[in-house]
């Protein structure tokens, strides 16, 4: 046992004495928050230039225009600047009316041309062209199938929105053209301004003052809550507090990446390591020394120790963060307590598959194609991340957390989100993830005792599977 | 047991899928002898050794290292260096003669590590990076780290291969020390006169079969005094009666006889064609043992040194 730790020792330090190490610790957390941090602090940082748009406003009597141009000054004066500072953040808009073209196919497309050369030319930045039917009510088929509830239908960037928008004549739609397919801002406020201008017509038409129809379409509002609990310092029952749809989403997401990224830390040096002794002929003079399963069992606890004290770092930093920012009730003991159980079973589980694949190969290059699904095996949890999170007792996420090389992280994921996966979830998780690891590394150190000699050339697949075997 | 020889082995084959590794192979190495092992590459000695050390399980036969048969566990009296490399490269000389010698269950001082630093001129070199290191310094750290923990029995495999003259003397009286203070030692080498004068026995492997086993002496008697050394200035030694084969060394030039020859009738032919300034009968150098076994005229060979 003695050896073991000598070997898990030598492992430890050979990962931590690095310069990579320290790198790695200040790096990764950038690397994960990094364009998130750059969103936020860029937030603000929009261009400021006075945006020109021109209006084509085909209602009888070009009704709208009016409106809308109302709504444009308003929007300048009020909704451009940040509240607090006073600083401005977005563009001005400017609405320009121009006369429609005479209603035939021709015309319509020839004044929509000559538009669209403005555009690229960068005279204007965008056009609208408002359909002429669009404050009638059931004016045909389809506007009587349509949804009616605004709501339902969402704003213009929403798939049920285009659906419509899809299957609706030319004169019942606000069509917007742009060289800019990605800037929504403009179209998104031309919706509201223009559906609450056909809103007034239709109210005038009936009698109803602006007033009455903004009193009738007032909104109402809902608070997502966590649930109440007691304090346990004073005894009280403490209402929830407002969900935190960002922490709740971060939070898990950033558990998974980050013991991701730590498997790897605690993982790859012990492939390298393998490759390097067998490179350096050190196998022979170690295997002098000790059993294999002996080496290969100090490098794995060398390769856990690496993770947790990696693993440790980072959940110092996000318990304060989490005490600093009040989110502790996604970052409970009993989390931190899973995830480093987890993440010291998924070392063992990923680093024996490691040092089975630097067993395998005789130098770096060769470990990249045998390295491809032992990576697969570990990344594929992340892409059914969102769905974890937003159903984290789903069919989808639950299965995903049983499966033995997705549990470390879906579970822990799972367990981050209130209220949590059930209490027998983890414990079966890792009874699974045990079984997992102990074929792993029972596999692995199969292919390692014969890797270890073998010089000259890397092993085929077919002769690995041969090693495990026969042994 | 000092009287128990260092290693038995009886009768042990070694096979890798098709391929022979190791023949029904007998050998015994008495404690505290050097035993150097010969033989072409891939041949089979790096095999035998690592039997030997029991880092692979021979398929058939008994191999007893130092007393004991078992092919299980690895053997802390029992040490390895193996051909020019074997240390990790970004770990400091000190902390990796430490561990080597932990991989053996030995704690050593910083003392004893200084000692040894010393006396192979790398007192300052402790706290460096290996990778820093000559090929030549390197093989001394190697060195240490497989005699640190005091073995009975240490294998080294090519030790001065790579060594300049002043490094080979250096490490040849290390090894000279290792066997006055009790312990065994088997090496490789390919270079014969390494071999000729310092093992007290050679064994020389051939495709997987002992070809050779025991001192120069009784290696050379069996080949007997079947050989001309000659020395001078416009000897001709082509086409002279009774020999078989000449190697010409550039300053002298031997002739192998064959069985019945008349030395003196060689002499005078040899004499009469230039001037002969030495004549010698002698018996096969090693390297030419070494060449009648491995090279074209084998069977030859073995007619005439039968």
């Amino acid at each position: 046992m003695n050896k073991v730790f000598t070997i898990a020792k030598r492992e430890f330090k050979a990962a931590v004495m690095t310069k990579a190490f320290l790198v790695s610790i200040i790096v990764m957390p950038l690397m994960m928050g990094g364009s998130l941090l750059i969103q936020y602090v860029f937030r603000d940082s929009k261009s400021l230039e006075k945006k020109t748009f021109v209006v084509i406003d085909r209602t009888p009597g070009s009704v709208i225009f009016p409106k809308l141009k109302k709504a444009v000054e308003e929007r300048n004066k009020k909704d451009i600047t940040n509240s607090k500072t006073g600083k401005q953040i977005d563009p001005e808009f400017e609405l320009k009316n121009l006369v429609p073209s005479e209603n035939t196919p021709e015309a319509i497309l020839k004044q929509r041309y000559e538009l669209a050369e403005q555009v690229r030319e960068r005279k204007i930045y965008g056009y609208i062209d408002i359909g002429s039917k669009i404050l009638e009510v059931s004016a045909s088929e389809l506007q009587k199938s349509a949804p009616k509830d605004i709501m339902s239908i969402g704003s213009p960037t929403q798939e049920k929105h285009k659906a419509e928008a899809a299957k609706a004549p030319d004169e019942l739609l606000i069509r917007y053209y742009s060289n800019s397919p990605t800037y929504q801002d403009f179209f998104v406020w031309v919706w509201q301004a223009a559906t609450k201008a056909v809103q007034q017509y239709r109210a005038g038409k009936v009698q109803l003052t602006e007033t009455s129809l903004e009193h009738l379409l007032l909104p109402t509002f809902v608070a997502n809550k966590n649930l109440p609990k007691i304090n346990k310092l004073t005894g009280e029952i403490e209402d929830g507090k407002d969900v935190n749809f960002l922490i709740s989403f971060i939070v898990p997401f950033g558990i998974v990446i980050i013991m991701f990224m730590v498997i790897m830390v605690g993982a790859t040096p012990l492939m390298q390591g393998v490759v390097e002794e067998k490179m350096q002929r050190i196998s022979e003079v170690l295997l002098a020394s000790a059993q294999p399963f002996q080496l290969m069992l100090g490098k794995l606890l060398g390769g856990v120790a690496v993770s947790l004290l990696l693993g440790s770092v980072y959940v110092i930093g996000a318990l304060y963060a989490a005490w600093q920012y009040g989110f502790s009730e996604y970052f409970t003991p009993m989390v931190v307590f899973w995830f480093l159980l987890y993440l010291a079973l998924a070392v063992l589980m990923f680093g024996s598959l490691f040092i089975a694949v630097g067993a395998a190969c005789t130098d770096i290059k060769e470990t990249q194609s045998l390295l491809m699904p032992v990576m697969l095996l570990a990344t594929f949890p992340m892409f059914f991340l969102t769905k974890v999170i937003q159903e984290p007792d789903g069919a989808i996420a639950r299965g995903l957390s049983f499966f033995p090389f997705a549990t470390p992280s879906i579970m822990v994921a799972r367990l981050a989100i209130p209220p949590g996966a059930s209490v027998w979830d983890p414990i079966i998780g890792v009874i699974i993830v045990l079984v997992t690891t102990l074929f792993c590394v029972w596999v692995a150190s199969r292919i390692f005792r014969v890797g270890l000699l073998m010089q000259g050339k890397g092993a085929s697949f077919a002769e690995i599977v041969k090693w495990v075997w026969k042994g | 047991m000092p009287s128990e020889a260092a290693v038995v082995i009886d009768q042990v084959t070694k096979r890798f899928n098709a391929h022979v590794a190791v023949d029904n192979l007998s050998l015994t190495v008495p404690t505290g002898s050097i035993y150097g092992f010969i033989g072409p590459n891939g041949s089979g000695k790096t095999t035998t050794m690592r039997m030997i050390m029991r880092i692979i399980a021979p398929d058939s036969g008994h191999l007893k290292v130092l007393g004991v048969e078992s092919f299980e566990a690895a053997n802390d009296r029992v040490s390895y260096l193996p051909e020019e490399r074997g240390l990790y490269r970004q770990m400091k000389v000190r902390d990796q003669l430490r561990f080597f010698a932990e991989m053996k269950s030995k704690k050593v001082t910083a003392d004893e590590i200084n000692t040894w630093l010393e006396r192979m001129g790398l007192a300052e070199w402790g706290g460096k990076k290996v990778q820093t290191l000559s090929k030549g310094m390197a093989q001394k750290v190697q060195f240490i780290g497989t005699v640190i923990n005091k073995p009975d029995l240490v294998l080294l495999d090519e030790p001065f291969s790579g060594l300049d003259p002043v490094n080979a003397v250096v490490l040849r009286d290390a090894v000279l020390d290792l066997k006055k203070n009790g312990s065994t030692v088997i090496f490789s080498t390919h270079d014969m006169s390494v071999a000729e004068k310092m093992c007290d026995a050679i064994f020389m492997i051939y495709q997987g079969k002992k070809v050779l086993d025991g001192t120069l002496e009784s290696i050379q008697n069996e080949y007997g005094s079947d050989t001309i050394r000659v020395k001078g200035l416009h000897l001709n030694t082509t086409g002279v009666p009774g020999v078989s084969h000449v190697d010409d060394f550039g300053k002298y030039q031997e002739l192998r006889l064959l069985a019945g020859a008349d030395v003196k009738r060689i002499l005078h032919h040899v004499s009469n064609t230039g001037t002969l300034s030495h004549f010698e009968i002698a018996k096969p150098s090693l390297q030419d043992i070494f060449m009648r076994i491995v090279g074209k005229d084998v069977l030859e060979t073995e007619q005439v040194g039968a």
